[in-house]
């Protein structure tokens, strides 16, 4: 059946996936100040953590010990942020938090939850980028080296999030 | 998913619109040297950006591209005498120049003026390399004559041709930097065919299926880097570049030649999607260019006389399931360009991408309508000139390389993915 734009009237007009859960992780202060700017737009389950600073309790699982704060400020957990989840984005400009990165990229990958590198250009040097950069690599499925901090809404509203 | 408004921004190439003027200021390629073969031949009609034109190369050996239609009662000018420096339209003998401009009304006596004021819209028409040119833009704002390694090489180290496809440019476009179909839709011809087997890059794309990818910005558009194992935890690199709005290359295989597209809006359900073959350092042999001119490689064959693919939707692309199950093929379609061309063509004219569920993978596609966006909206909005109208833009290549798992591909190919000329690809 050959396709023409008479034809596609008749394309079934129907919801054709189910909501998808993504957790976003700004991993420094860039990133943040970014990420910060969008988390009032209307996303369908998208939550937005931002990875801080302080003293880890050697006591706790690493994953879980990681500093996770949510849009509101509240203390939340890896694991929990990471239950149920479908996709996991990182997003970082500076290798501050490198390690954090490192341990959230692997328990996305146990987990089995797609995950994607997005390292800002903007309002950080070559290196740092590429630090980000290698980083993330061993355990993304993608990585984009952005130069415009626009491209984090454009690429979270094309994977529905 | 994209929502329709910037679904129709980046779709709708016609008349005035946003994207139809970011099209207009760049040289795209209008025609095949060989379709106007020597001087007074028949016209050629043609569509570019909805408008229909005719081209002809008269007496003198100089290219016009013209409105297809004569001023006096609006007759084709397919129907035209192509002879004496100039088309006469063959209904009253009104005859114009390469430029458009009314050089004779018989009907008036020649010192009243009048065919002076009589002038057709008129673009330029250059040969590049086996490719004729042309700018639809204003004339004051002309880019510098385009630049492309494929076009520029010495005639013996290229081959172009091109193939009307029945789609949304864009669709098209997407095609070309979408690395990671070509280890399910493109598998059966890895395999055999002759402008792609036998190269050791083959074997990684076989082996693993699932490319992890990276996107990096240039300052044309982007180059999108798909990564697949290689031994001893090496990685092997295919490097895709696209520049703005619609030039992609082909990562090369071996010694192959190195391949890539221009995909140039008809009107907003069908553009011409081009192909060509270069070899930066060598002619291409006999073997070769035969291999291009059967259909082989990202060319096709045609419905004779015409730049119709013989295998289009009438015929359902010659389908053949008894190959599809031999392996042969992994879609049934017979040809690396008809197989990208039938699956686009079936998501109809132009694609609702809103209903489109893209995965993090899809970021060479989301990163390309991004910038698309931004580009258009800052043309529209601001006036300001859209990446790949510079010559150096222009200077990039596809590469294919191993490199150690601690190595970006931005860093470590820079090298790779500009064009070094008499200096071969990189390739694997």
């Amino acid at each position: 059946m050959a396709t023409t734009r008479a034809e596609t009237q008749f394309r079934i007009d129907y919801p054709n996936s189910r909501a998808r859960a993504s957790r976003i992780f700004a991993l420094d202060a860039i990133s943040a100040d970014a990420m910060r700017k969008i988390t009032e737009d209307p996303w369908v389950d998208a939550h937005f953590i931002t990875v801080g600073t302080g003293t880890i309790d050697p006591n706790i699982p690493l994953e879980d010990a990681l500093i996770l704060t949510d849009a509101n400020g509240k203390a939340v957990q890896l694991s929990a942020e990471l239950e149920g989840a479908d996709v996991v984005v990182l997003i970082g400009s500076t290798p501050d938090h490198i390690d954090a990165a490192e341990v959230i990229a692997k328990a996305s990958y146990e987990r089995k939850i797609m995950l994607a590198g997005l390292a800002l250009a903007s309002g950080s040097d070559a290196s740092s980028s590429a630090a980000v950069v290698n980083a993330m690599r061993p355990f993304a499925t993608v990585l984009v080296v952005s130069s415009d901090n626009d491209f984090i809404p454009a690429m979270l509203t094309a994977l529905r999030a | 998913m994209l929502r329709k408004e910037i679904n129709d921004l980046l779709t709708q190439t016609g008349g005035s619109t946003p994207m139809g003027s970011m099209f207009r200021q760049y040289w795209i390629p209008a025609l095949l040297a060989s379709e106007l073969p020597k001087d007074d031949c028949p016209p050629v009609r043609v569509k570019l950006l909805s408008e229909r034109l005719i081209a002809f190369r008269d007496s003198k050996g100089r290219y016009g591209l013209m409105d297809e239609f004569c001023a006096h009662r609006g007759v084709s000018l397919w129907f035209g005498r192509n002879e004496e420096g100039g088309l006469r339209c063959p209904y009253h003998g009104w005859k114009y120049d390469y430029t458009g401009q009314c050089i004779e009304v018989p009907s008036e006596p020649e010192e009243s003026g009048f065919c002076e004021k009589i002038k057709l819209k008129g673009y330029p028409l250059i040969k590049i390399g086996d490719i004729l040119w042309t700018h639809m833009g204003d004339q004051d704002a002309r880019p510098p004559l385009p630049t492309w390694e494929f076009a520029t090489v010495p005639a013996e180290q290229t081959y172009s041709s091109k193939r009307w496809q029945e789609s949304n440019w864009l669709q098209a476009m997407e095609g070309g930097i979408d690395s990671s179909h070509v280890s399910f839709l493109h598998s059966g011809s890895l395999k055999t065919d002759p402008l792609f087997r036998g190269a050791k890059g083959n074997q990684y794309n076989q082996a693993d299926k699932k490319p992890i990818f990276e996107v990096v910005e240039s300052d044309g558009g982007l180059f999108i880097g798909a990564r697949r194992n290689a031994e001893d935890g090496h990685f092997y690199w295919r490097v895709t570049p696209w520049v703005m709005p619609s030039f992609t290359m082909v990562p090369p295989r071996g010694d192959h030649p190195v391949h890539g597209h221009f995909w140039i809006p008809i009107d907003d359900e069908n553009c011409w999607a081009w192909s060509f073959d270069f070899h930066p350092t060598r002619a291409l042999s006999h073997e070769e260019r035969q291999a291009m001119i059967d259909g082989y490689g990202v060319h096709n064959q045609y419905v004779p006389g015409t730049f119709r693919p013989l295998q289009n939707k009438d015929n359902d692309y010659l389908m053949d399931r008894e190959a599809q199950k031999r392996g042969e093929t992994y879609s049934g379609v017979w040809g690396i360009g008809m197989q990208d061309a039938s699956l686009q063509e079936s998501m109809g004219p132009i694609v609702d991408r809103s209903k489109e569920n893209l995965v993090s993978t899809d970021n060479g596609i989301i990163m390309a309508r991004h910038r698309l966006r931004k580009a258009v909206t800052a043309f529209r909005d601001k006036g300001q000139l859209p990446p790949g109208i510079n010559p150096e833009d222009q200077q990039v290549r596809s590469a294919a390389r191993v490199l150690a798992p601690d190595q970006p591909f931005a860093e470590a190919m820079k090298e790779d993915l500009r064009v070094r000329p008499g200096q071969k690809q990189t390739s694997v």
